[in-house]
């Protein structure tokens, strides 16, 4: 597993083009974390030209709720869409290069090269989640300071349902990838999906005078992103009839999960009975 | 002696075209063995489906009388069709991933790179390569800490003369440390000039297979004339060979059954009290030899 990864990094570690995305994504995931508040408030002020009694202007960054808020923003699927280019990238740039015929000719069996992938996948997902966690502790902080643990204790659900989230959604992209084994293919089709066409099947199987079932909760993207559903933000209760989110569900991490699972099984079952 | 690679009636369909067509065939240890057919014959097919790239629908094969798997791989150099390697890294980063996946240090890159001229640009992106570079560098990658055997395909393909030349020098000195090689190649000078063993291939079938030596070997004519051309003609249907023979100006074209030694028939002739002005053999070149295959089947 050592050796997978020590070819991994050495395909990646020059790759500018890897990089640069990698660097943009931090960048465009920092920027909207810390612009979130000022635009939220700018929404306030627009809606309280209208109203008698105005709304409070909202804090987001304090604890506890500064760990819902962080992993909700993170988590939004125009944000999360960046990380699956760069693995899209990765994956099917093995098949532009016929990199992969090479690296199986040359005595890799094809798991190990799935394997090698999904190490990839896992230290992504893990390196943003700690990035995001430390953030959000220094955010935190630096707006309500620091009196106890049990700060801490609230968000580790939140940052561990992030962690899932940001894995399973690479993995859809991993999904993707191995099927379509082309960059621009997987991309338009990865992001047609989850951007325009699962938002749609969401609104209208979610109606509930047509469907009577909670179907919509297993879409897939859906099911990845909304382990944090709502951000923590009171005003979205009395403005939009939200329930509050209390806290990380088990099922909620379960169901994208799962559907990483067989997803991964499918890929490995069509690479190894399919011709290079 | 060792077997390197046995196949045994190996098939392969794609769609209505039949690409490899109950194919067997062994290779033993030492030989350079040649793949010879023409363009769309099975040559790839066949090297793609005894590296694990594409599944056959029928038949099996062994490495090194086991049954195939990574670890056979990895005993296994080879170039197949054009040089793939990641375009932004260098030579030597690229070699470095190819010894990483066959477990072995990187102690002999450097020595790669300088048998195939490359070591002054091993810092050099593999995609600033020349197209001759690119070919190079994927024999480097094949001779990568001494693989027990050599599989190239149509390895001088795309290249000037030069480049043909440095790449067939290649091939022989390798060869030569006794590093068992498989070549595929539409080419047939190239087969004659390499290899000791070679199965011709057409539209999937095995047509032939045998010693190029023998192939080379087997003259279906000889011109002789002497002094006297009749009691030449009588001296020669005496032959125990003899098949045939007929006069072309001053030459004597004659036509045996089976293989004749030039010195044998010199000596023939002379216990006959026959002294020859001249005599050449016309040997039949595997190029003809194939033509004639080619036509039988067709």
């Amino acid at each position: 597993m050592i050796k997978l990864l020590r070819i991994e990094i050495k395909k990646i570690l020059t790759y500018k083009i890897f990089w640069i995305l990698f660097g943009l994504y931090f960048f465009f995931l920092a920027c909207g974390i810390l612009m979130a508040e000022f635009m939220i408030n700018n929404i306030v002020d627009d809606m309280n030209r209208h109203l008698p009694i105005p709304f409070p202007h909202v804090a987001i960054y304090y604890f506890p709720d500064v760990w819902q808020n962080l992993t909700f923003f993170a988590s939004i699927r125009f944000v999360l869409i960046f990380p699956a280019m760069i693995i899209m990238i990765l994956i099917t740039n093995e098949y532009t290069f016929k990199t992969i015929r090479q690296n199986i000719i040359n005595g890799m069996s094809k798991a190990e090269f799935l394997a090698s992938k999904l190490q990839i996948i896992f230290i992504m997902a893990l390196f943003t989640t700690l990035v995001l966690a430390i953030g959000a502790l220094i955010i935190g902080i630096s707006h309500s300071g620091f009196d106890n643990m049990a700060i801490l204790s609230k968000g580790i659900p939140f940052i561990v349902g992030f962690f899932i989230s940001i894995l399973t959604f690479l993995i859809y992209a991993f999904f993707l990838a191995f099927m379509l084994r082309n960059t621009g293919l997987s991309i338009a089709v990865f992001t047609l999906y989850s951007l325009i066409i699962e938002p749609i099947l969401f609104t209208f199987l979610k109606s509930p005078y047509i469907f009577k079932n909670k179907i919509f909760e297993y879409l897939p993207v859906n099911a990845a992103i909304s382990i944090t559903e709502y951000p923590a933000i009171p005003v979205l209760k009395k403005v939009m009839g939200l329930e509050l989110q209390p806290n990380v569900t088990l099922t909620s991490c379960l169901i994208p999960i799962l559907n990483s699972a067989i997803l991964i099984g499918i890929v490995y079952w069509v690479t190894t009975k399919k011709d290079l | 002696m060792s077997t390197i690679l046995s196949i045994h009636s190996l098939s392969k369909r794609y769609g209505k075209i039949q690409a490899v067509d109950d194919l067997s065939f062994e290779v033993l240890k030492g030989q350079v063995f040649g793949l010879l057919g023409p363009n769309g014959s099975g040559k790839t097919t066949t090297l793609s489906i005894i590296l694990d790239l594409i599944h056959q629908d029928k038949g099996s094969f062994t490495w090194f009388d086991s049954l195939p798997g990574k670890e056979s791989r990895k005993r296994i150099g080879s170039v197949i069709e054009s040089p793939n390697f990641f375009p932004y890294l260098s030579a030597y980063k690229n070699l470095q991933i190819v010894a990483d996946i066959k477990d072995k240090t990187y102690d002999d890159i450097d020595r790669v790179l300088k048998l195939t001229g490359l070591y002054d640009r091993r810092n050099s992106k593999f995609k600033t390569y020349s197209f001759g570079m690119k070919q190079r560098l994927a024999i480097a990658s094949a001779l990568l800490s001494d693989p027990d055997v050599l599989i190239l395909d149509e390895p001088t393909n795309g290249l000037d003369p030069q480049g043909i030349a440095q790449v067939r020098d290649l091939v022989i000195n390798i060869a030569n440390h006794g590093i068992t090689i498989i070549l595929a190649s539409h080419l047939l000078d190239e087969v004659q000039k390499i290899c000791t063993h070679v199965a011709v291939l057409h539209k999937g079938k095995k047509l032939f297979s045998g010693e190029v030596k023998k192939v080379l070997a087997i003259s279906d004519s000889f011109e002789l004339s002497s002094a006297n051309p009749e009691i030449l003609q009588k001296a020669i249907s005496i032959h125990p060979m003899f098949q045939s023979s007929s006069q072309n100006g001053l030459l004597l074209q004659v036509y045996f059954k089976g293989m004749v030694e030039p010195g044998e028939l010199n000596s023939f002739l002379f216990q006959q009290g026959i002294v020859l002005t001249h005599l050449s053999e016309r040997k039949r070149s595997l190029e003809q030899h194939f033509l004639e295959l080619l036509e039988d089947k067709s």
